[in-house]
């Protein structure tokens, strides 16, 4: 509805004055006017007669065209024009050449044009083509877009809230772990230095997903990517895989209802403050697998508790809890950690329930407005009808209240060489403006790896 | 290893053990440290870590190594070892590389697989460093090529304007950028500036790269909404040629001598932003530093690399206070600071004592509003530093006997230095309010965001591991295409 | 073999690094009977166990030795180096990584 009507504050007084009735008084009294006169004055004939937009909306040609002496000048001019039409995240580009997203399509057997979903804000089209001129532009190869294109298909899930992360003042960023033999084929590092630089799979894979939802989804920072300060690893998100060589486990992808040899990528949208929470382990200090236990399950209280609070609201969106109090936890284990926790008898699912049972506040230390909380959580089925009777017991004199709903809100991947640290991120568990906050996919459609070869069929465009 | 090269000038024969993960690591460093034959052994890293924490579970582990460790001790000298050869002047090959292609697209993938596998590139692509690129890039200084900034560890490698400007063409940089990013490389390679740390430490630590004064505006730095992410080629590209300049010229390669465990977060551009002079009430940062207002900066800074970033919120997330604001501030500096008081004695990692150990320095920024609301309170940022320092006082009450002592020791090995002494002193008594920082200079204030914004903050070791100083401030110099920095 | 035909010359990004004259370690000790064997850590966790272990090994092989252990900075400073080379014949030098 681009003529719905629309008045504008300033910004600077705004959020300054809003805090009390008083203060808020001269900027309402200032507008006032302007807002009755908005809703009262009678539509202009340009405002009523609108012309229906094309499908497809843009009005950017299909191809574009730069010109200049040679082609190191064009490289420059190129990399300046699509940064100048915010089609680039500031570094630079690999020109998407009719040729490249050729090379580029050669790694899926799926239909370029088969569509994946919509991505916000703008609800832009994910085609299998789109995502290999972006993964061009990203520096990937073509045995990585199977990668790229699974977690697209995540993101556009119709249930998955990528609004949130995408949009918000928050800053939030996203994680992405891939799981399973095709980590290993494309050459993604999972040892010593895997967060950062120099692994052209890892950082290319990071980067053709911000690039893709920022031109599909067409979001620009400032304008409507409202990141107040910014996302740290801006340009390639938090990308990285599971070290399955050195794993004791299960891949993580496993406990989604995957088999172990599938290959899979897992998104998530982390928070955005105090983004890494560190336990440690490796060469700080000599550690024990309860010593960054304890650490964790510390972490976890004093972080959860504080949204306990908010368990009872029904929600930014529609969905009960979306956006409220209750979290999941993304932990990062090092390979020797689990190699511990393995030899102390847990696996994925006993050391979930472990820190389940520990991650508790006795309930007679719990205020008011947390156990109301809880209640009403309950009423709303914000705390899942299965997991009432934990609850209902635990609000009782004596007993413990857990701050996470589920054990299954605590996500497990093995990450990292030797020696390693342990970490983690953590995010609303029911995301503002959709169902999901979580999704693992099956990588499918591979031509030039083994792994990731098991497909979907492709559906063609407009079918 | 530097220190068994000590000894071995010394004139004792030794030998220096370490765990296998570091194998490539010690010796690179041998070499770096002149004495590339020197005795090493390997222990196994996956039995150290796990078995070192009783004498009991290490024993065998050291049974093992025994005789390997003593015949290294023993064992006469090879004729190779005895004889190392000298270390060559090297750049790693020619002056020039060419690649071919049946078209530019196709050498340019070329050039990106063969620098990534040479451990040249960062893992995103590169704008081909060809010699009319350079040149271009050199059109933005003054400065000669040749000339020589300082030396980039651990290699010690040669930081010259020339390969500065081949690293910030590969970084996508504009030339008018280039006068930033050589005053970013001249306070990393300072004599004094520890770079040593940030670049190969196991804990991932990170810099942050803040430009002060008119030239920001000049070469489009974004300094408002989403100013730390994706988007701003100055910002972004700034950093990215430090982050490949030392990549290069110090050569270094994560997991080879590297050692950052996880990998740094914003691993391709550090934190590189510009201060938000249009917007902020208060003079620039550098303004502290000796510098004059009107000047262009650029101010490094190593940074932690766990939970880099304290977030003490303001903007959107709810109403602020510019007191609430302050008070979250205050509160995370004593809960991080104040159970360091037990190592402030600590004889520390390098040279110096309490060198990165103990008491830290804060980095904190602050949004535009937020400083326009302290300043409405009455704080310059001088007098900001002092409400902080005096508001992260700890009872004296409350300090353990551990933390009394820590503080002792400081003072009498300098590490609290001959200026502060008296104040601490003062407050080791029944009744006094001990600091958690040394001085309120220890705070470092710099104004960035937009309407509405958010505060956050880093720290580092106030005395970093291996060098004297991990901030510093230099002038822009030498611009040509721009009127601030053109100052010679 | 057809020729490729573009051809791309870059400028190499390396730093280039000052020749170093090599020095070579020190011709060791013949055996380690009466010897004072120096074992040097930087306190990081684990090494006093290790060497605890390591002198007992020692003193049980080599009866007439003699064993300094001197826990100090991750890089041992120029004073501690001087004060403690004279006191030892040979030496083991470990950062506990």
């Amino acid at each position: 509805m681009p003529a719905v009507r629309s008045r504008e504050i300033s910004s600077a007084e705004f959020y300054k004055l809003r805090g009390e009735v008083k203060t808020v008084r001269p900027l309402a009294e200032g507008i006032f006017d302007a807002l009755t006169s908005a809703l009262t004055t009678p539509l202009t004939p340009q405002e009523s007669s609108l012309e229906q937009d094309k499908k497809g909306g843009d009005d950017t040609p299909a191809e574009i065209t730069v010109k200049a002496e040679s082609y190191r000048v064009a490289l420059e001019d190129f990399n300046q024009l699509y940064l100048d039409n915010r089609w680039g995240d500031g570094l630079p580009l690999i020109p998407p050449t009719p040729d490249a997203v050729k090379w580029m399509l050669s790694g899926t057997s799926r239909n370029p044009y088969e569509v994946l979903g919509t991505i916000n804000p703008k609800h832009g089209i994910a085609t299998i083509e789109k995502i290999a001129i972006n993964a061009v532009m990203a520096g990937a190869k073509p045995e990585y877009l199977p990668v790229i294109i699974a977690a697209m298909e995540a993101l556009a899930d119709e249930t998955f809230d990528d609004l949130h992360f995408l949009a918000s003042a928050g800053s939030f960023n996203l994680l992405v772990v891939v799981s399973g033999p095709i980590a290993e084929e494309i050459g993604m590092e999972a040892g010593i230095g895997f967060m950062g630089h120099g692994w052209r799979a890892n950082n290319t894979i990071g980067r053709a997903i911000r690039l893709a939802t920022l031109n599909i989804g067409q979001t620009w920072p400032g304008i409507n990517d409202m990141a107040l300060t910014g996302r740290i690893s801006p340009h390639t998100f938090i990308t990285f895989s599971e070290n399955t060589e050195l794993s004791p486990w299960q891949p993580y992808h496993a406990s989604r209802g995957f088999k172990a040899d599938d290959s899979c990528v897992t998104v998530s949208p982390t928070h955005g403050e105090s983004q890494l929470n560190h336990f440690y382990g490796g060469m700080i200090g000599t550690w024990t697998a309860l010593g960054v236990l304890d650490r964790m399950v510390e972490d976890i209280v004093r972080t959860d508790r504080r949204g306990l609070f908010m368990w009872g609201t029904k929600g930014i969106g529609k969905y009960p809890g979306s956006g409220g109090g209750a979290l999941n936890h993304l932990i990062v284990l090092f390979p020797e950690l689990a190699a511990e926790f393995k030899k102390m008898g847990y696996d994925q699912p006993k050391l979930q329930d472990e820190i389940y049972q520990r991650t508790t506040i006795p309930y007679d230390e719990m205020n008011h407005a947390e156990r109301k909380a809880i209640q009403t959580a309950m009423e709303l089925g914000v705390i899942p009808a299965d997991r009432k009777a934990v609850f209902q017991a635990a609000l009782n004199p004596g007993a413990k209240v857990p701050v996470l709903i589920s054990p299954e809100n605590l996500h497990l991947f093995v990450a990292g060489g030797v020696p390693g640290c342990a970490f983690s991120f953590n995010y609303y568990r029911v995301p503002p403006y959709n169902q999901t906050s979580l999704i693992t996919r099956l990588i499918t459609g591979a031509t030039l790896t083994k792994a990731g070869t098991t497909g979907v069929k492709s559906v063609p465009y407009g079918a | 290893m530097a220190g068994t090269v000590k000894l071995e000038k010394l004139g004792k024969p030794g030998v220096f053990i370490n765990c296998d993960t570091f194998d490539d690591d010690a010796k690179s460093a041998a070499a770096d440290n002149g004495m590339p034959t020197v005795r090493r052994r390997i222990v196994k890293s996956s039995e150290f870590y796990k078995l070192r924490g009783t004498v009991k579970d290490v024993r065998p582990l050291v049974e093992k190594v025994f005789d390997d460790i003593i015949a290294a001790l023993t064992v006469p000298l090879t004729p190779a070892e005895a004889n190392p050869p000298g270390a060559k002047q090297a750049d790693d090959g020619p002056t020039e590389i060419t690649v071919t292609g049946e078209s530019f697209p196709e050498a340019i993938e070329e050039l990106n697989t063969q620098f990534l596998e040479k451990h040249w590139s960062d893992g995103l692509p590169l704008v081909p460093p060809t010699p009319e690129r350079v040149r271009w890039m050199l059109a933005g200084t003054a400065r000669a090529p040749h000339e020589v900034i300082g030396r980039v560890n651990p290699k010690q490698g040669l930081a010259t304007i020339e390969k500065i400007a081949i690293n910030a063409v590969m970084a996508g940089a504009k030339p008018e950028y280039l006068p930033v990013i050589i005053a970013a490389m001249e306070a990393l390679t300072d004599e004094y500036y520890d770079d040593l740390h940030i670049l190969v430490s196991a804990g991932s630590f990170s810099l942050i790269i803040v430009v002060g004064g008119p030239i920001a505006d000049e070469i489009n730095m974004n300094s408002g909404i989403g100013f730390l992410g994706h988007g701003w080629r100055a910002n972004n590209t700034v950093g990215r040629a430090v982050r490949l300049s030392t990549l290069n010229i110090g050569k270094m390669w994560p997991g080879a001598n590297d050692m950052g465990l996880t990998g740094r977060v914003s691993p391709h551009t550090f934190y590189t932003f510009a201060e938000n002079a249009r917007q902020s009430p208060w003079p620039p940062y550098h303004a502290s530093r000796g510098f004059k207002a009107t000047d262009s900066t650029v101010t490094v800074a190593t940074i932690g690399g766990s939970s880099p970033m304290q977030n003490f919120y303001g903007g959107m997330i709810g109403t602020w206070t510019a007191q609430g604001v302050l008070d979250n501030m205050v509160n995370d500096i004593i809960r991080t600071d104040r159970g360091l008081f037990g190592l402030w004695g600590a004889k520390g990692v390098g040279q110096y004592p309490g060198s990165g150990v103990g008491a830290r320095s804060h980095l904190i920024v602050l949004f535009p509003e937020l400083a326009e609301e302290l300043k409405k309170m009455g704080f310059d940022q001088t007098s900001l530093q002092d409400e902080i320092y005096k508001r992260t006082c700890v009872r004296y009450e409350e300090l353990s006997p551990a933390d009394r002592r820590g503080i002792q020791t400081g003072i009498e090995t300098g590490v609290v230095p001959a200026e502060r002494k008296a104040v601490f002193q003062e407050a080791l008594k029944p009744g006094g309010m001990v600091p958690v920082l040394i001085t309120p200079e220890n705070l470092h204030f710099f104004v960035a965001g937009g309407a509405p914004g958010c505060a956050f903050s880093f720290s580092y070791f106030r005395l970093p591991p291996y060098n004297r100083i991990a901030i510093l401030t230099k002038l822009v110099t030498g611009a040509t295409l721009t009127k601030a920095g053109s100052i010679e | 073999m057809r020729k490729k035909s573009v051809e791309l010359t870059v400028l190499n990004p390396r730093g280039m690094v000052e020749a170093k004259s090599a020095f070579a370690p020190n011709p060791r000790v013949k055996d380690l009977a009466g010897k004072r064997v120096g074992l040097y850590s930087n306190g990081k966790p684990g090494m006093d166990n290790f060497y605890t272990v390591f002198e007992e090994l020692l003193k049980k092989k080599y009866p007439t030795v003699t064993v300094k252990v001197l826990t100090g900075s991750f890089e041992i400073t120029d004073k501690d180096a001087k004060d403690w080379s004279p006191q030892i014949d040979t030496f083991v030098y470990a950062v506990g990584d």
